[in-house]
């Protein structure tokens, strides 16, 4: 398998510790569904951990896992020392307060029938068994800390809202019982540029004001920089890379890290685009490549790729890959054409 | 530039649509031309008209659309409204020709690819069934897909999403358009994907000499890959330029905060974003003034009376729709002014820009 190993865990500090994830999907004629191939990641206590792959790498998966949404095929997730994986309902019912998940599309993530009021309350009215006056304040709270103004918003319906003011409200949803991490699933992806940049602070601020931990899952590369304090490169259900955001992007040591890297758009057009393009397509994941998971795009493909598969080991300080041939001399990546 | 490398003209373009709401004006008097072998970039967020400016360019619009007479687009000279029925019908598709954003819904999911590729060479170029699939065959390669004998018989759903917009382009080129207008051809594909498409799309105009629309949300897109460039807001093109113009100087307003709202690779995590206040406004109003300017740090009290024509700016080619330029002697004094009352001309709050 390509890309398991631990190196780049950090032991007892983490808040959030996934060993050896793995999620599988019936296929029928029992196939399965490689999703997530035996990943480990860790997340410390106020950071946030960027996931980065394009479509089909497991990311949401590996996301959705990790709140038991499925539980994962084998693996373990330990939440603040406590195992979530083998808990019953229940357990797990009582441990949701604590990890809180934004969604991708934020209008069809809240009931078009309820009123926004309702929606952010509904968590404590469950816990808290609260309805009342310090539940209407918490409620004012967190809409207020989200940037809308609680006496308009409070009894209108989510149509009424823009892209972007759903998403505040998703927000202020997950932030209403004060968890301690929030696994944001490509919340910016459906939005305009200019709003995503609202969003983006708005997340920013949020972990700031109440001391957040985020997992943060998206697509584009530029969003996850900006927000990351470390960043996990995903391809094919296995993790090619792993670094603090400005090594990454800086000294990409994966092949695919650096093709995709390459592929950005840069709103520059004094920047030459890039000749390199990555090659052929997305193998199934039903019938995963042996060995490296990359190797059948890969310029640097050789033999041992095929046969063995590369683990996560440091090459240096705080940076990881997965490859048998990562890039020796790292030198940044627009300069490398 | 000589009058006959001119391709398409269009001439204060109003498309409107009568909604239960009232009447929708998408697009609100858009003026531009493209040249022979040209790629003119769009750009725009979601509302600014951009689709449905070139829907209209493509007469492919709903029922309940609105357009006056006084519109004109005009293809090599000849007023596209002006075509009689038999001009017409081997006029859209044949000498332009468009590439949508999603190519699952654009494509026939119960029809053979083969059949949908041919279908078009049959009906305008009146080829025979087996000219039709030799040149499906050459589209095929020409496009990049592998196996091309093979993928005629499948069906889109065996293909993936970067696969089929190549189909889409490959149906689009079918009848050796003479403009070809892509509608965010990317933006449901991933990144890597997207730079296979653009790359193909541009080696593709170069052997084809054809003339490029290219429809997107993204700055980067448009930065490598076009000529020109267009900046719409709220149906109104506010800023036109020469690319490299564009970026090296940004006149508009809005075209500054959406440039500056790009979160960029090149600056280190955590750095805070310029994001633009606000949000687009409702269509279906009636809108005075320049429309920008609830949401702009510049804005002065003339903004909001008064709407700013597209006029040329200082350089050659490049046109803006603003009363205060940036980089302007104006515009600086505006900045100050608003920044010493904390507040602009329409209200936005300085102070707590940032947040909302």
């Amino acid at each position: 398998m390509a890309g398991t190993g631990k190196a780049h865990l950090r032991g007892n500090e983490a808040l959030l510790t996934v060993e050896d994830l793995t999620v599988e999907f019936p296929a029928g004629r029992k196939a399965v569904v490689n999703a997530v191939s035996g990943i480990s990641l860790d997340v410390l206590e106020g950071e946030t951990l960027g996931v980065v792959g394009e479509s089909g790498c497991g990311k949401s998966t590996t996301g959705r896992a990790i709140m038991q949404l499925p539980p994962p095929t084998s693996g373990s997730v330990i939440f603040d020392g406590m195992e979530m994986t083998g808990l019953s309902k229940e357990e797990l019912r009582r441990s949701r307060t604590r990890m809180q998940m934004i969604f991708q599309d934020p209008i069809s993530s809240l009931n078009p029938r309820r009123k926004v009021h309702d929606i952010v309350a509904e968590g404590l009215s469950i816990w808290h068994n609260d309805s009342g006056h310090s539940a209407k304040q918490k409620v004012h709270e967190v809409l207020e800390a989200v940037g809308l103004d609680p006496e308009t918003v409070a009894d209108r319906r989510p149509h009424q809202f823009s892209g972007g003011q759903c998403q505040r409200i998703c927000i202020a949803r997950a932030l209403v019982l004060d968890p301690k991490v929030i696994i944001c699933d490509e919340p910016v992806s459906a939005l305009d540029v200019s709003v995503q940049a609202q969003i983006l602070n708005l997340l920013e601020d949020m972990k700031e004001r109440y001391g957040l931990t985020l997992v943060f899952i998206a697509h584009d590369l530029a969003v996850v920089k900006n927000v990351s304090d470390r960043v996990i490169v995903m391809y094919l259900g296995k993790i090619c890379e792993v670094a603090a955001p400005d090594n990454l992007y800086s000294h990409p040591a994966h092949p695919y890290t650096d093709v995709l890297l390459a592929s950005i758009p840069e709103p520059d057009p004094q920047q030459p685009v890039p000749e390199r393009q990555i090659a052929g397509e997305l193998p199934s994941p039903i019938n995963p490549p042996s060995g490296c998971r990359f190797r059948t795009r890969c310029e640097k493909a050789q033999e041992i790729c095929s046969t063995e598969e590369p683990t996560l080991r440091e090459i240096s300080t705080n940076h990881y890959v997965a490859c048998h041939f990562p890039n020796e001399t790292p030198t940044k990546v627009i300069n490398t054409f | 530039m000589q009058p006959d490398q001119r391709l398409l003209e269009v001439t204060d373009l109003k498309t409107h649509f009568d909604t239960p709401r009232g009447i929708l004006k998408a697009v609100d008097g858009v003026s531009f031309s493209l040249n022979k072998g040209e790629t003119l970039g769009i750009v725009g967020e979601s509302g600014s008209g951009k689709s449905v400016l070139v829907r209209s360019i493509m007469n492919i619009l709903t029922s309940n659309a609105i357009v006056p007479q006084s519109s004109k687009v005009r293809f090599e000279g000849k007023d596209v409204s002006q075509l009689n029925k038999a001009e017409a019908k081997h006029f859209w598709g044949t000498q332009m020709a468009m590439v949508f954003q999603d190519p699952m819904t654009s494509l026939n999911p119960v029809k053979k690819i083969g059949v949908q590729i041919t279908e078009s060479v049959r009906f305008h170029l009146h080829a025979s069934k087996q000219e039709a699939l030799q040149r499906a065959m050459d589209l095929m390669v020409q496009v990049g897909i592998p196996e091309p004998r093979k993928r005629l018989s499948e069906y889109p759903h065996q293909l993936s999403g970067g696969m089929r917009q190549r189909v889409t382009i490959a149906i689009a080129l079918a009848c050796n358009p003479k403009l070809l207008i892509a509608d965010e051809p990317t933006t449901a594909l991933d990144v890597t994907v997207q730079k296979q498409i653009l790359d193909l799309l541009a080696s593709l105009q170069e052997e084809l000499d054809m003339a490029m629309i290219l429809i997107t949300h993204d700055l980067g897109v448009v930065a490598g890959r076009t000529q020109r460039i267009g900046v719409m807001y709220a149906g109104k093109m506010v800023e036109t330029a020469d690319t490299s113009t564009l970026f090296a100087n940004m006149h508009h307003p809005y075209t500054e905060a959406l440039f500056k709202s790009i979160p960029r690779v090149d600056n280190e995590s955590h750095t805070r974003l310029d994001a633009i206040s606000g949000r687009p406004p409702d269509m279906a109003r009636e809108l005075v003034g320049c429309r920008f300017a609830p949401r702009c740090r510049y804005a002065q009290n003339r903004c909001i009376s008064e709407e700013p024509e597209l006029l040329e700016a200082s350089a050659p080619n490049h046109q803006q729709a603003c009363f205060y330029p940036v980089g302007s002697a104006h515009n600086q004094q505006a900045a100050a002014a608003n920044q010493q009352a904390g507040i602009t001309a329409a209200g936005l709050d300085l102070t707590a820009a940032a947040v909302s």
